[in-house]
């Protein structure tokens, strides 16, 4: 293997990875994080001497899974899994292909709730898409996707930040005009029980609040908080019978399918994305 | 022995500031500290502030409101699926 970095690596890398399944394929320069991110959520924090961070895209629900009349079914669809597959696939092609350290970045948490690293903010800097209103990350080509990213060594060419955004779509600067509101504000408004408090400002979405812990309970309902909701519920429940009744019920059971079924984080609302012009669009079909 | 458990008292006293702080209620223009700076902030070891953010996480709100993002999912799904499908029915299914 020779010592120079080939000059056609990054166009090799993104074949490869668009093989591999992902629907885009994107570079970040890893020190572009510093301005972002704080120490220890960088990606040289994480693999000492980083030059770039390859992102990919994809895995996105299918326009069948959107129109489910149950939220069930894409709570349990909506999983990186696939995604991230193509991740691990692409680290050791980095490591094989080039002989540079490859780090595959795992989806789970460092600490708590706390990612190692922003996914969001690495598909950003790698020019695949930018933030909704709502909060994901839309590529303006494919809409809503999953994302897997991939830290490494190697000096891959870096990809701009994508110049225009998806969000707000035109059918939301629409109803912005007519009703003083967009689909994901009116669905989830923080000032009625949701999440979600913005505004278009000379057509950009500006995102003025946002409840990461109720949301929290609507994207992991059947997941780790719901799980440790009932437990501590379960062991202050002094009546055997009732204690039963929590354990074996509905919603304890339903969150044991779903934590035991992944090792990655599931997704399980969908609402701000479902109503989304820009996530997915409403293809008619048969 | 046994894990690092935080003294409940420690956690009363500093989880509204370190709530207030860390990423979960996000306003613009104000970036969520990370568990370090946090730590520098209020002099404590990060650590603590690690386990204060993750007990206050899923401490802020109550089982009911579990039991609220359901229904809220429910209702949400038919209504896109009325919309969509053009089947207004589909909203009482």
């Amino acid at each position: 293997m020779s010592d120079a970095f080939p000059p056609d690596a990054t166009r090799r890398l993104k074949t490869t990875a668009l093989k591999a399944g992902a629907v885009v394929c994107g570079v970040a320069d890893a020190a572009a994080f510093d301005k972002h991110a704080p120490q220890g959520h960088r990606p040289d924090d994480l693999l000492p001497g980083a030059r770039s961070v390859v992102v990919v895209g994809g895995a996105q629900p299918r326009a069948g899974d959107w129109l489910a009349t149950s939220p069930w079914v894409l709570q349990t669809m909506g999983t990186t899994d696939r995604i991230q597959s193509v991740g691990r696939k692409l680290a050791q092609y980095i490591e094989s292909e080039f002989g540079y350290y490859g780090l595959y970045v795992p989806p789970g948490s460092a600490a708590g709730d706390t990612p190692f690293i922003s996914f969001a903010l690495a598909a950003e800097l790698a020019g695949l898409g930018s933030r909704s209103l709502a909060g994901p990350i839309l590529s303006r080509e494919h809409g809503f996707l999953y994302w897997s990213i991939v830290i490494t060594t190697a000096p891959f060419d870096v990809d701009p930040p994508e110049a225009e955004p998806a969000c707000p779509a035109p059918p939301c600067r629409e109803m912005w005009e007519r009703e003083g509101t967009t689909p994901c504000l009116k669905i989830c408004p923080a000032s009625n029980g949701g999440c979600l408090e913005g505004r278009l400002e000379n057509g950009r979405a500006v995102r003025t609040f946002y409840d990461a812990a109720r949301c929290n309970t609507r994207v992991h309902t059947h997941w780790i908080g719901g799980f440790q909701k009932v437990l501590d519920e379960t062991l202050n429940e002094p009546d055997k019978e009732k204690r039963k009744m929590l354990l074996y019920g509905d919603f304890f059971t339903r969150t044991l399918w779903a934590i035991t079924y992944s090792s990655t984080n599931i997704a399980q609302c969908f609402e701000c994305m479902r109503v989304c012009p820009a996530a997915h669009g409403l293809k008619e079909m048969k | 022995m046994g894990i690092f458990r935080l003294d409940p008292e420690v956690y009363k006293q500093h989880k509204d500031e370190v709530l207030r702080l860390c990423n979960s209620f996000q306003k613009i223009g104000q970036r969520g500290l990370s568990d370090r700076e946090i730590a520098e902030r209020l002099g404590l070891p990060e650590r603590t502030v690690t386990e204060i953010r993750c007990v206050a996480e899923r401490d802020c709100y109550p089982l009911e409101e579990w039991e609220r993002a359901i229904e809220f999912k429910r209702k949400a799904t038919l209504e896109w699926s009325a919309l969509a499908l053009k089947r207004p029915e589909l909203k009482d299914k």
